[in-house]
């Protein structure tokens, strides 16, 4: 099944999304990002579902968390989505 | 033993951080580098931590919660983010060398705002005519010396004022006094987790209002393409591998402190040492440096006897089973300001974890060595 992976700029950053989606009753996983999706190397990033994005990124947008590209992946493909 | 020098260290530590740093030794790596379990428990630790010490000091977000490894690194990255050559730096007449060494280090202009000790008044005053046209304000919440509790809200409002950043040495009162980020509206807090945190000893703490500069160079697991070091907060100050067993017993410390209470903690190590100052106040030979008064006296007291050398003084209470520290305690500026330069002081510092029947045996063996100095 397809999940989204939501890059964030730090690991702190993700963790903190991550607690805000749990509180929200989104299961989130914080995760390395797969090699390609960053520029500026090492990155990490938040994978949810694929049918909570629009959920998730309004949870997020609502306490101010910045979020960077959001990646749609489906086993070792991913492939970024215009949001 | 007795142990009364917690403000070096607290020694006496809940069980729950010991637990929580062998907790951290057997099943937990390092955060920030791979996404294997092991990484992401201490990356939870990590988080946890910097979460809870967010909540407990009022800050914004846990990002702006840096682990240092102790208060005298904190402060550093803080002075060195502000202060460059021929600065004017406003300073209290209670500052650890953490401070001022490290402004002489710089080659900053020191303005010491020089007050009598227990004088608030006169603290404010001093402040409020040296801080205009200053880069920075650096000030002690607490003497670590004689546990004056320096009227820290006003000197923040001084600065605000005239738009001064403050740097706020919280050693002393971190996990013992109320400290409100934003209120006190301070570009940097630093603090040790060892001390009131009751955190391992190799933690320290710098809350920061604005990203710095940093001192320690090198990895981070972010941004591993650029050579420049991040440029948001915590990673910014947190190269290379983190003190995992020391944060994961931090948390458990916080947990500690928060689940007492500050307020509570201060009034009761307050009432301990209140009862020492009483039972040692009879004894002519003993000189204290005391204020009765709770807001403006910590759990942290200077004492000398007539006469005795103060080192002398510590051994013999040493061999008494007290501990105690003695000497300048690292803080030359607050021994010039009290007149107790040349001779020192022997301290006693209390922690929770204190009794009322150790106060009670402590003011005796301090008149038993009184009495053979």
């Amino acid at each position: 099944m397809p999940n989204y992976l939501i890059m964030c700029r730090s690991l702190t950053y993700a963790q903190r999304a991550a607690r805000v989606l749990e509180r929200s009753g989104i299961t989130a996983i914080v995760t390395k990002a797969p090699q390609g999706t960053s520029t500026e190397g090492c990155a990490y990033c938040v994978k949810i579902s694929e049918r909570r994005l629009a959920d998730s990124m309004h949870a997020l947008n609502s306490v101010n968390i910045p979020t960077g590209k959001v990646f749609i992946q489906a086993g070792g493909d991913f492939q970024e989505v215009g949001l | 033993m007795i142990y009364l020098d917690s403000a070096a260290t607290t020694l006496l530590k809940p069980p729950e951080v010991k637990a929580a740093v062998i907790s951290a030794l057997d099943n937990m790596s390092t955060p920030g580098r791979g996404s294997h379990s092991a990484a992401m428990r201490a990356a939870d630790a990590a988080f946890d931590c910097r979460q809870a010490l967010s909540d407990f000091f009022n800050v914004s977000d846990p990002e702006r919660v840096v682990f240092t490894f102790n208060a005298t690194h904190a402060l550093n990255i803080a002075m060195r983010s502000l202060i460059g050559p021929g600065d004017k730096v406003v300073v209290s007449g209670y500052e650890h060398n953490a401070v001022t060494r490290q402004l002489f280090e710089i080659g900053a202009d020191i303005w010491v705002a020089q007050s009598r000790l227990f004088d608030d008044y006169d603290a404010v005053d001093a402040f409020k005519k040296a801080i205009p046209g200053a880069k920075a304000c650096v000030c002690t919440h607490v003497s670590n010396v004689f546990g004056y509790i320096l009227p820290i809200e006003q000197i923040s409002d001084i600065c605000h004022e005239y738009r001064v950043p403050l740097v706020i040495d919280a050693s002393q009162s971190a996990g013992t006094l109320l400290i409100d980020f934003k209120r006190l509206d301070a570009e940097f807090i630093g603090m040790p987790g060892h001390k009131g945190l009751m955190g391992p000893q190799g933690t320290g703490v710098l809350l920061c209002a604005s990203p710095g500069v940093p001192l320690l160079i090198g990895g981070t697991g972010s941004d591993s393409a650029k050579l420049s070091m991040p440029a948001y907060l915590p990673d910014r100050h947190e190269a290379g591998t983190h003190n995992i067993p020391g944060i994961a017993g931090l948390r458990a410390g916080v947990k500690f402190i928060t689940s007492y209470g500050v307020e509570n903690i201060h009034g009761y190590e307050r009432s301990l040492l209140s009862s020492l100052a009483r039972q040692l106040s009879e004894d002519e030979r003993i000189e204290l440096f005391y204020s009765p008064d709770d807001e403006i006296q910590s759990a942290v007291m200077s004492l000398r006897i007539k006469g005795a050398n103060c080192e002398s003084v510590a051994a013999a209470l040493g061999d008494q089973g007290l501990a105690v520290r003695a000497g300048l305690h690292c803080a030359p500026f607050a021994h010039r300001t009290a007149k107790t330069f040349d001779t020192g002081t022997v301290r006693v510092s209390l922690s929770p974890f204190n009794t009322a029947e150790e106060m009670d045996t402590a003011a005796r063996i301090i008149r038993d060595v009184a009495n053979i100095m």
